[in-house]
């Protein structure tokens, strides 16, 4: 019986672990694989966090992320001229407008 | 016959004074930049008054003098929403020209002027008996905020992207000078006796400071950096936008200047008009944003948009008074008289 103990503390603990709130996914960690998202991570967020791109998920057509793209690229961002459409493409296709 | 007539004059105009000034609300206005609601903050007991629900991405705000409109842009629908000041209701959407940022009325509350950031740039002009928009100011780059100096004779619009910041007449619309050559982030204007514009305060892209623009000279004539007063292990390394130092404003009685350090965590106070640095500067534990006064200059408000608090210091002792938890990412703010 003395092995009974610790062998519940070990479950308790595991039920504690499993059941215990999720860290909160980065935006990164939502945004999949992609030519896109290489572009997005290296040029964005040397100035700000993903998720003041995240945050206009479901709002925008493809049209209007392209917009945001040329408007950061005058702000400094480094995107040149190939990657604007690869970018807006990926933004269009996951978090634009359904 | 004529003084008696004289005196019942005077007394209304007294109890009209005194009722209005007792019935007057002060509302800090408090947007969140990554939700689609927005705050009204009571200074008299720094707790939630009410809420506005369904701005997605709200940037702007701005208020009519009496209170009973308020407007805001929002980046998601690149609208102006017009809310009843009562209800605190939605109740028209004005289509933009394109995405919006920041947003001003001039002082007769007649015109809400809205920076549309979407390239090559411009300001909507919203009249706000139609709650139509009238006009569209062409401007050379995105614009980020737009202000109307206290006087209310010029607008005064910033552009990152353009890279300078553009003097417009009020009365005619019409571009008068430019200056900078840099990414122009917050300004805020300081007064002459007559309420003429005496100086202009601006942030900088990349500037941990602020420029000083004489507005009647036309150009900056001086510049002053925040100082390095971290422990280094304590400095927040960012990413800042580009914008180390992003609020700024000078008390409504003019007798000083506030400006917030995103690096540092803090608020600096200068003295005005000499711009001595005062001492004690405020820790705020986290990256400030926009700042915004009570009209009796007591009280400041400072959002933090990282912890989503806004911060309520006393302006006489630069000490904390509150801390309001609000919304994702709290940013712009303005102070609403609700007569």
């Amino acid at each position: 019986m003395r092995w009974l103990f610790p062998f519940l503390a070990a479950v308790a603990l595991t039920i504690a672990v499993m059941t215990a709130a999720p860290r909160a996914a980065a935006p990164e960690d939502e945004l999949p694989e992609g030519e896109g998202k290489k572009i997005l991570v290296a040029s964005c967020t040397s100035c700000h966090d993903l998720s003041e791109v995240t945050k206009f998920r479901g709002y925008y057509d493809r049209s209007q992320w392209r917009d945001i793209v040329v408007t950061m690229m005058d702000y400094g961002a480094l995107v040149n001229e190939k990657q604007v459409d690869v970018l807006a493409d990926y933004l269009a296709e996951h978090l634009g407008k359904p | 016959m004529n003084t008696a007539i004289g005196r019942r004059l005077l007394l209304s105009a007294l109890l009209l004074t005194v009722s209005s000034a007792v019935t007057a609300q002060v509302r800090i206005v408090q947007t969140n930049s990554q939700g689609d609601n927005i705050h009204l903050i009571d200074p008299a007991t720094n707790t939630i008054a009410g809420e506005i629900k369904g701005v997605p991405i709200n940037h702007g705000a701005a208020a009519l003098p009496d209170g009973s409109l308020f407007f805001f842009s929002s980046e998601a629908e690149q609208t102006l929403h017009v809310v009843d000041g009562k209800s605190l209701q939605t109740t028209k959407k004005i289509p933009l020209t394109g995405r919006p940022n920041n947003i001003s009325i001039s002082k007769d509350g007649a015109r809400v002027y809205v920076g549309i950031v979407s390239s090559p740039g411009a300001v909507d002009v919203i009249d706000t008996k139609t709650l139509e928009r009238v006009k569209s100011i062409p401007m050379k780059g995105g614009i980020h905020n737009v202000y109307v100096t206290p006087d209310g004779k010029y607008l005064v619009a910033g552009s990152i992207a353009g890279r300078l910041m553009t003097v417009v007449d009020q009365k005619t619309d019409e571009p008068l000078w430019t200056l900078f050559e840099e990414g122009v982030r917050p300004m805020t204007f300081e007064v002459n006796p007559d309420g003429s514009t005496r100086r202009i305060f601006v942030q900088l892209s990349e500037v941990h400071g602020f420029a000083i623009v004489d507005f009647h000279q036309r150009k900056e004539v001086g510049r002053i950096t925040l100082p390095n007063d971290v422990p280094a292990e304590k400095v927040d390394k960012g990413p800042f936008n580009a914008s180390p130092s992003h609020g700024i404003g000078v008390a409504p009685d003019g007798k000083t200047l506030w400006v917030t350090s995103r690096p540092n965590a803090r608020v600096y106070t200068y003295s005005l008009p000499d711009l001595r640095l005062l001492p004690n500067p405020v820790d705020l534990g986290g990256r400030p944003d926009w700042v915004t006064f009570t009209p009796d200059s007591k009280l400041i408000y400072i959002t933090t948009e990282n912890t989503d608090l806004v911060h309520a210091i006393d302006v006489a002792s630069r000490k904390e008074v509150a801390q309001i938890k609000v919304g994702k990412s709290p940013k712009r703010n303005i102070t609403a008289v609700i007569r």
